[in-house]
């Protein structure tokens, strides 16, 4: 059966709403393709099975207790496991491996200057991201940095709806090529584009397994504005990825469906 | 609607709305349904919902977010160094 959509030419972002509701008026019936689909993944299973980190709260703070009373060398201790949490946050704001490295730095020792302030009232991750965050962008407008272009291809008719650039791509990108350094910086410079509200709650969300209530408290925002911001972001993200997305893919840990819609 | 079938259909459009929580299984189950059977029938929203699917399985692969080699060193390195300073200018 001749697919009318993806045949159809959509020439620009503002003809594109029309063009894409129009496309859905006029596709003839497609059959349904139950007992088709082989081997897809069953959509009640959960896309990724996590185990979150054991509650390390109490830890924390009786380390932090120890560094205050004078065991600072501890200090580098009890940072080490969000290491890498402080970098990704760092690198989808400063874009470059070599800023985010400084940035990382920067912001682990001004939470080691300011560790008499925390509490425990929220995850020593949680302000150990705020701390990082605020850093970054402390940087961005330091330097002066031009704002960056979003990628905001899609259509928004209202806060949440997003209506997808396409549904599916018939360029093909020879695995092969995405040799994981490569993937990582597109992935990275993906997530990057995106506006900041809606960065940060990927990363949260699914970079650091973050739930919806932490990321929620983290960012100070509503849970419903978490998942809204949540669907623009990996709309978009797979709006730019596309080309491969849709396709076939292997990082060596895990290998990727190809989906063609037939 | 389908004969026999309860299942009220749902438009595309919907179904974006809901792609984000349908891929972290955070639907009542109604609405669970309701789009099971759309991507039933639907094979672009289909393709979209893999896509997505594949989006977050990468992003949340470990892998994808290393830290550059050597970077952990650095930043341990640089970190202890400045606290060393801080301490001899503290006193």
């Amino acid at each position: 059966m001749v697919d009318e959509f993806a045949n159809r030419e959509i020439a620009d972002a503002g003809g594109r709403e029309d063009a894409v509701m129009g496309a859905f008026i006029s596709v003839p019936a497609i059959e349904p393709v139950m007992g088709t689909r082989g081997d897809r993944r069953s959509p009640d299973v959960p896309h990724r099975t996590y185990t979150p980190r054991a509650d390390t709260l109490q830890n924390d703070l009786v380390l932090i207790e120890r560094i205050l009373a004078g065991e600072r060398e501890l200090f580098v201790e009890l940072v080490r496991p969000y290491q890498k949490l402080v970098y990704s946050m760092a690198i989808t704001v400063v874009k470059s491996e070599h800023e985010a490295e400084d940035v990382s730095q920067e912001a682990l020792f001004k939470a080691y200057k300011n560790l008499g302030q925390f509490r425990g009232e929220c995850k020593f991750s949680t302000w150990i991201i705020q701390i990082t965050l605020n850093e970054a962008r402390h940087r961005i407008r330091k330097q002066q940095r031009a704002r960056e272009d979003s990628i905001d291809c899609g259509i928004e008719a209202e806060e949440g709806d997003y209506i997808p650039i396409d549904f599916a791509d018939w360029r093909e990108i020879p695995f092969e090529a995405l040799q994981r350094k490569e993937l990582r910086t597109a992935l990275e410079r993906a997530i990057a584009n995106l506006k900041p509200i809606y960065r940060d709650v990927l990363v949260l969300r699914d970079v650091e397994h973050f739930s919806v209530a932490e990321t929620a408290q983290t960012l100070n925002i509503s849970e419903a504005s978490v998942k809204t911001r949540l669907l623009r972001a990996r709309l978009q993200v797979r709006d730019t990825l596309a080309p491969g997305f849709d396709g076939y893919w292997s990082t060596g840990s895990a290998t990727y469906k190809r989906v063609r819609p037939f | 609607m389908r004969d026999g079938n309860m299942i009220v259909e749902i438009s595309c459009f919907e179904v974006w709305k809901r792609l984000s929580e349908y891929v972290d299984d955070d639907l009542p189950p109604d609405l669970k349904i309701r789009l099971r059977d759309h991507f039933a029938r639907c094979q672009h929203c289909t393709a979209l919902l893999d896509g997505t699917r594949n989006v977050v399985a990468l992003i949340g692969d470990e892998q994808a977010f290393d830290l550059p080699s050597g970077a952990g060193q650095r930043i341990t390195s640089a970190l202890e160094r400045r606290i060393a300073e801080d301490r001899e200018t503290a006193g």
